[in-house]
């Protein structure tokens, strides 16, 4: 039962010598609901572990304060603060038995032996740390990094914290540990019942297991949504570029005046080249009006470009780069005016490609706006 | 400061107490004391009486002094580079591949464990004039050139000659010397292999690969080596104390400055003078490093690790 | 290992083999002699090996210095107080040097390291004068009371060791509840066995060997040191009976060397680190 709330918080690394003041984290507002999974995502120093490490105690608060069920947590120690924590490295202490490992915690706020034994036990059976091989009275070295992990998991477990943090628990695994634990870390979720922060450079990671995402760049909070909420309404050029793999397509252009008072998107390209055209509905163009005659910017998801498209009028026109078929889907990358672009189709019959002139017709109705000065997405 | 800035520095210095508390009263303490005492009569046995620099002014006229100055700054002179090149090549030596390395690095490491009582007293027999093994030793090459040469050299009586107890002594402290060799071993051993092959496919021979291969990457460490050196050789005591019997051997020739800060403060318990002579040793001492450190800094060259 | 560089030339090894020798040879002699009737230790030329070896040189020569087995108690308490003493006070220090941030630790550190540069010879004086003050002279006091007050190099040395522990396990340990006090007993000091260890090998020889201190801070001879014993035994008896020296000699350099082969992996790989970092 926790629900975690952060309000105004800064993490300022003071200047020192060769190196100037350092805003790490830049006025962080959110609240995580009991039993809610969150998780924390950006390019690399953007904050992430930063604010997950406060959260633990283990940083200190520059300013703002953090609620743990309404108790203001900002000078509250670690340990008092009922959380579990599960670090990159795993962080096991190399001299300890697996059990000892877990037991450890327990041991130390007195817990009885019976009930430590009984807890660990479970937490090794879920986690599978008994079967096919008993790991329990073997040290850390003896096992692979997935088992290191699973009982870093373990370890959290037992405590029966209050909230679980992670700080990229997945990046020292090879892809296929990484699959199936971050599985594990879902089901062990939904299983639990408690309320999860979870820190993640990976926006795969991100979108497959969280409730909701907090997307942050340079210490700042850009949007707070769920999954599939970032994916189609990105409240920013950042979180419509980060979020997504392949990443959104981007084409700036100007908004000019059609027929009947509707909109047409025109791109910007070099003289001499056929700019990209597209009539926007009524409905859109309503909506942009107020950008007639400016410029603004166009993000289309891979998928929402359709290859040999009869859609009316708008079509895009693009060389073939490269095919990359993935099985379910492919990958094809183009050029056209400027830039390049990225279609995403399940139609495999583009194999043979390369080199080639496409017709792309784009799915404007899933189209998202950006204004190039603020990079805000344009509201619908 | 904020609170758990002022959490932690408590932390801290909890933690460092121990090092602070004797910092205080066996480093800090007693170089100020040493000021104080130097200025001063003082015999421990009664309270310090103000002399002002009398004691500096008795230094200065003291032959003495200028005579343990003198050892002790020729000792250094002349011991360090000798050791430091003896180290250097057996560590050179040692580094190949060869049979029973293990065993010739104990070998030339196993004297520097010696205790220097026991360390002195088995060179005081080793130096011995007629009897030490060392002459025994040399006598048949003597033998050897006064034949062909017609010269009439003998064996030094080593630790009764003036002229030869200090070279006993840097004997003594060569055979010492291992410490080093196997710290210099393991510096060797750091140096990537690929830099020799490189090397070696541009046509070196081994000399210029030692020259600019081996002594630049080991440069640290010997910078290093160095200067714990020069510390340890300046305030050398024990073993030439013991091999002159408790005394500073003929004609004041195994007399350095720890020694006569020694005889002064317990065998004629003038504290005064004897602080004056640790604040010239302490000051040799800095100074010395800090000579060795601004020109050793140019030629040592740091790897990026 | 490159088969061009493999060869090693015919005159490194004649030079090894005898460079061998010669550092063999004063431990031979220092045997052979001990192994001696007196009368033979004088022949010249010299006699490389006893005609037949005098075993009870040796208690002999214990019998000669006095009480040997008071020295030798003497050494040991003097030494395992002073390992005991060192080790954990410079792993509590290294630990605030190390795991700990704090306001000054750099510049307090800095100092550390400078107090390598005051040998001491330097200092004694005022040293004696304190332990005076405190009625310690002539006690046991002033040769261990000091090793609990950290060792500037011991710091230095545990110092670099516990710097390459990962952060994380202190901050797991830190959420798993425990005080900083508990992280460095329970999880730092375990991880950091082999460093402790070689801390306390070289405390063990330094007290061991160590000569300037119990000359000057010991009176009486009831609490001579081994070191001691064997100079008093030195100094006293005319006619140098250098067998007996020799003898002696070995006996308090035999508990060096049991424990440097017993420890060699440790003590070597100790020695190479504290040159190199
Ligand atoms: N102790 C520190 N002192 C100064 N800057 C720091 C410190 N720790 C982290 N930072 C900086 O704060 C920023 C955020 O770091 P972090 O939270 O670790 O990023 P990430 O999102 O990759 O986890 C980074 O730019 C990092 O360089
Ligand atoms: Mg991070």
């Amino acid at each position: 039962m926790a629900k975690v709330l952060i309000e105004n918080l800064y993490k300022i690394y003071p200047a020192e010598k060769g190196r100037p003041e350092k805003v790490a984290v830049d006025n962080a507002n959110f609240e995580i609901q009991d039993r809610e999974f969150m998780v924390l995502v950006g390019p690399s120093g953007c904050g992430k572990t930063t604010t997950l490490r406060m959260v633990a105690g283990l940083e200190e608060i520059s300013r703002g304060a953090i609620y743990i069920d309404g108790k203001k947590i900002n000078e509250i120690p670690p340990k008092d603060r009922d959380i579990a924590m599960v670090f990159q490295n795993y962080a096991l202490y190399p001299h300890m038995s697996v059990y000892r490992n877990m037991a450890f915690g327990l041991e130390l706020r007195g817990v009885p032996k019976e009930i430590i034994r009984k807890r660990v036990d479970s937490a090794a059976r879920t986690l599978g740390l008994l079967e096919p091989d008993n790991l329990l009275e073997r040290k850390p070295k003896a096992l692979s990094g997935g088992q290191r992990q699973r009982v870093a998991l373990g370890r959290a477990i037992v405590r029966e914290p209050k909230a679980f943090l992670f700080d990229e628990p997945l990046s020292n695994l090879d892809a296929k540990m990484r699959v199936e634990t971050r599985t594990e870390i879902s089901r062990l979720h939904r299983q639990l019942a408690s309320t999860m922060i979870y820190v993640t450079h990976d926006q795969t990671e991100a979108m497959t297991m969280a409730d909701r995402i907090v997307v942050m760049r340079y210490g700042k909070i850009q949007q707070i949504a769920a999954p599939l909420d970032l994916y189609h309404q990105p409240a920013n050029l950042f979180v419509a570029g980060f979020i997504g793999s392949p990443p959104m397509n981007f084409f700036t252009g100007t908004l000019t005046a059609a027929l009947q008072g509707t909109l047409e998107f025109v791109e910007k390209v070099p003289k001499g080249q056929t700019p990209f055209r597209c009539p926007l509905s009524p409905d859109t163009s309503r909506r942009l009006s107020s950008r007639q005659d400016r410029e603004v910017i166009l993000g289309l998801r891979p998928e929402h470009l359709h290859p040999n498209s009869l859609t009316s009028g708008a079509t895009l026109q693009a060389s073939v780069e490269v095919v990359e078929p993935m099985g379910a889907e492919t990958f094809v990358y183009l050029r056209t005016g400027g830039h390049t672009c990225i279609c995403r189709t399940t139609q495999i019959e583009f194999m043979d490609l390369e080199g080639k002139t496409l017709n792309l017709g784009p799915d404007l109705s899933r189209a998202v706006f950006f204004d190039p000065q603020t990079e805000a997405a344009i509201p619908a | 400061m904020t609170l758990g800035e002022r959490r932690n520095l408590i932390k801290g210095l909890v933690f460092v107490s121990p090092w602070i508390l004797g910092f205080l009263a066996f480093n800090l303490y007693p170089l100020i004391a040493s000021i104080w005492f130097s200025l001063c009569d003082y015999s421990v046995l009664s309270e310090p009486v103000f002399l002002g620099a009398q004691n500096y002014v008795d230094l200065w006229h003291d032959p003495v002094f200028w005579k343990a100055l003198r050892n002790t700054i020729i000792f250094a002179v002349v011991a360090i580079p000798l050791s430091t090149f003896l180290s250097i090549g057996l560590a050179v030596l040692l580094n190949q591949p060869i049979a029973g390395q293990g065993i010739y690095r104990t070998i030339f490491f196993l004297p520097s464990l010696v205790p220097a009582i026991s360390l002195a007293i088995l060179w005081q027999w080793m130096l011995n004039g007629p009897m030490g093994l060392v002459n025994n030793l040399i006598r048949p090459f003597l033998n050897i050139i006064n034949a062909v040469t017609g010269s009439h050299l003998q064996a030094p009586d080593w630790l009764n000659d003036p002229n030869f107890a200090l070279w006993g002594l840097i004997l003594t402290g060569l055979w010492g010397t291992g410490q080093a060799v196997v710290i210099y071993l393991a510096g060797l051993q750091e140096v990537p292999e690929e830099l020799y092959e490189a090397a070696e496919l541009d046509g070196t021979n081994a000399w210029q690969r030692f020259l600019h291969i081996t002594l630049p990457m080991l440069s640290p460490v010997i910078f290093f080596n160095v200067l714990m050196s020069i510390i340890g050789a300046l305030q050398t005591f024990a073993v030439p104390y013991i091999l002159t019997g408790g005394g500073d051997g003929p004609g004041r020739s195994l007399l350095f400055l720890a020694t006569y800060i020694y005889q002064n403060a317990f065998d004629y318990w003038n504290m005064g003078y004897a602080s004056a002579l640790a604040l010239c040793l302490f000051v040799l001492i800095i100074g010395l490093s800090l000579v060795t450190v601004h020109y050793g800094e140019k030629k040592v060259h740091y790897s990026d690790r | 290992m490159n088969p061009t560089r493999s060869s090693v030339p015919w005159f490194s090894r004649v030079a090894l083999i005898l460079l061998g020798v010669l550092f063999l040879l004063p431990f031979f002699w220092m045997v052979s002699t001990s192994l001696k009737p007196l009368n033979e230790t004088m022949k010249l030329p010299p006699q490389w090996l006893p005609s037949s070896p005098q075993w009870h040189n040796y208690p002999d020569a214990m019998q000669a210095m006095g009480p040997f087995w008071l020295y030798a108690r003497n050494s040991l308490l003097l030494a395992f107080l002073n390992v005991v003493g060192t080790v954990f006070s410079s792993a509590f220090v290294a630990y605030g040097f190390s795991r700990l941030d704090w306001r000054g630790r750099d510049g307090c550190f800095f100092v550390l390291l400078a107090t390598m540069m005051i040998p001491f010879p330097v200092v004694m004086v005022p040293i004696y004068g304190l332990f005076r003050a405190l009625g310690w002279i002539g006690t046991f006091q002033p040769l261990w009371v000091p090793a609990f007050l950290a060792g500037a190099f011991n710091v230095f040395l545990l110092r670099q060791f516990f710097l390459s522990i990962p952060r994380d396990l202190s901050e797991a340990a830190r959420i798993d509840g425990c005080s900083e006090f508990r992280i460095f007993w329970q999880i730092i000091l375990p991880l950091a066995k082999p460093a402790l260890l070689t801390v306390a090998l070289f405390q063990f020889m330094a007290t061991w060997n160590d000569f300037l201190g119990p000359l000057i801070f010991l009176a009486r001879e009831n609490q001579y040191t081994l070191a001691l014993g064997l100079q008093a035994l030195q100094g006293t008896i005319s006619g140098t009976p250098w067998h007996h020296l020799m003898a002696a000699s070995t006996l308090v350099l035999l508990p060096v060397l049991v424990l440097f082969f017993l420890t060699q992996r440790t003590f070597i790989r100790g020695i190479a680190t504290t040159g190199l970092k």
